[in-house]
């Protein structure tokens, strides 16, 4: 099998471990290498069978290489997607309008990722080709996702512009932090106009502000870190103040009290007025009142 | 150092001579951290901000050696009569 295999198996991977014939390669693995070759075999009938057979037993990536899988343009609506597409783990390639292919993504739901790119580049997302995975742990997926890679790079000479490092089109990232907001430009620098003043500006022209102990993303007390929590629940857009930065938001923390007339971080202002500390956000959000406050 | 739970209830009792009050030290006793119900008739008709600032204010001085002062109710007495019948009622209903 292995000999014959060989000079059908794309992916140096599998070839390596057909050759070598690994103790570790399990009889998944192996099973999926062959599922990959199938279609290469069709002209030995005998051969194809087997293999179709046995991989249809265990996986279903059977005759999916990429060149062979069907496209299937995108709908127009979430519903739609949901229709034409199946909800199981695979492996997927957008195409573009043009019909290239933008992105090679592996998924729990195929359905539910082409929903998702749909809605957020439909200009890129015109046809999608798909093969579901069975048993979709981990590593078949992967196999699976290196496989059709491999083939487009072959075939194309290139990367798919989406899964290229740093394009972060297709990948769902967690929500991109923002900086936290810097008063000054730095201790050292003489500051032409009172802090007061800057805080005031500050304040003023952006909607949602928290001074908090820490940066956003590291709160250093447990109520500004309560202040964040409720902020990214509401899913407010909001910016963050660092009261302990000594180096850009020196003497910040007293300035603020007496502007505010509020003794304790950390302080929330919506549209320049101050809301309040931790116990008040948390009290309106409780309440069900801040929807109301951030939105108008 | 730090402000014991005793200061801090007899400030605001003559400050704010509130009707009921509760001050817990949420330090371990270190008195740095408390947690205050508070209920005033000098909150009626104030907001939450403002009824917090009246109770920052009281507490000015206490406040320089206090590091986390967290006021959980601050209610004027008809406010907490009425929660007082809400908890009474889910009491009883469960």
């Amino acid at each position: 099998m292995a000999a014959i295999n060989l000079p059908f198996i794309h992916s140096p991977p599998s070839l390596q471990i057909f050759s070598i014939k690994s103790p570790q390669s399990t009889s998944k693995f192996l099973l999926f290498s062959q599922s990959i070759a199938s279609p290469l075999l069709s002209s030995s009938s005998k051969l194809y069978t087997t293999a179709k057979a046995r991989a249809s037993s265990l996986i279903a990536f059977a005759a999916r290489n990429l060149s062979e899988s069907e496209l299937n343009s995108v709908p127009e609506t979430a519903g739609e997607i949901a229709g034409k597409f199946p909800s199981d783990a695979g492996v997927y390639a957008v195409y573009d309008k043009d019909g290239d292919v933008q992105f090679i993504g592996i998924t729990r739901s195929i359905a539910g990722s082409v929903a998702t790119h749909w809605k957020s580049v439909p200009e890129l997302c015109v046809s999608v080709k798909f093969g579901v995975v069975d048993e979709p742990d981990r590593t078949t997926l992967t196999q699976a996702w290196k496989s059709w890679m491999e083939e487009h790079i072959k075939a194309t000479g290139k990367v798919p512009p989406g899964n290229e490092s740093g394009n972060a089109t297709w990948v769902r990232q967690p929500p991109k932090k923002k900086a936290d907001l810097r008063l000054t430009p730095g201790r050292h620098v003489q500051l032409t106009v009172p802090l007061e003043e800057l805080i005031d500006q500050l304040v003023k022209e952006n909607k949602v502000v928290a001074f908090i102990k820490g940066s956003r993303s590291a709160p250093l007390c447990g109520f500004s870190q309560r202040v964040i929590g409720i902020l990214e629940a509401e899913g407010v857009d909001y910016e963050s103040v660092d009261v302990l930065d000594e180096e850009y938001n020196n003497g910040l923390r007293e300035s603020l009290k007496t502007y505010s007339n509020w003794p304790t971080f950390p302080q929330i202002f919506v549209d320049g007025q101050l809301i309040g500390g931790c116990d008040i956000l948390s009290s309106m959000h409780e309440k069900g009142e801040l929807a109301g406050l951030f939105k108008n | 150092m730090g402000v014991t739970k005793e200061q801090l209830e007899s400030t605001l009792t003559s400050k704010l001579n509130p009707q009921h009050l509760e001050v817990t030290d949420t330090s371990g006793g270190c008195g740095a951290s408390f947690v205050i119900d508070i209920v005033s008739e000098r909150f009626e008709g104030k907001r939450l901000l403002e009824r917090h600032r009246l109770v920052n204010a009281a507490l000015e001085e206490e406040m320089k050696e206090i590091h986390a002062l967290s006021i959980k109710k601050v209610l004027t007495p008809q406010q907490w009569k009425q929660q007082q019948e809400e908890s009474e009622k889910s009491k009883s209903a469960a």
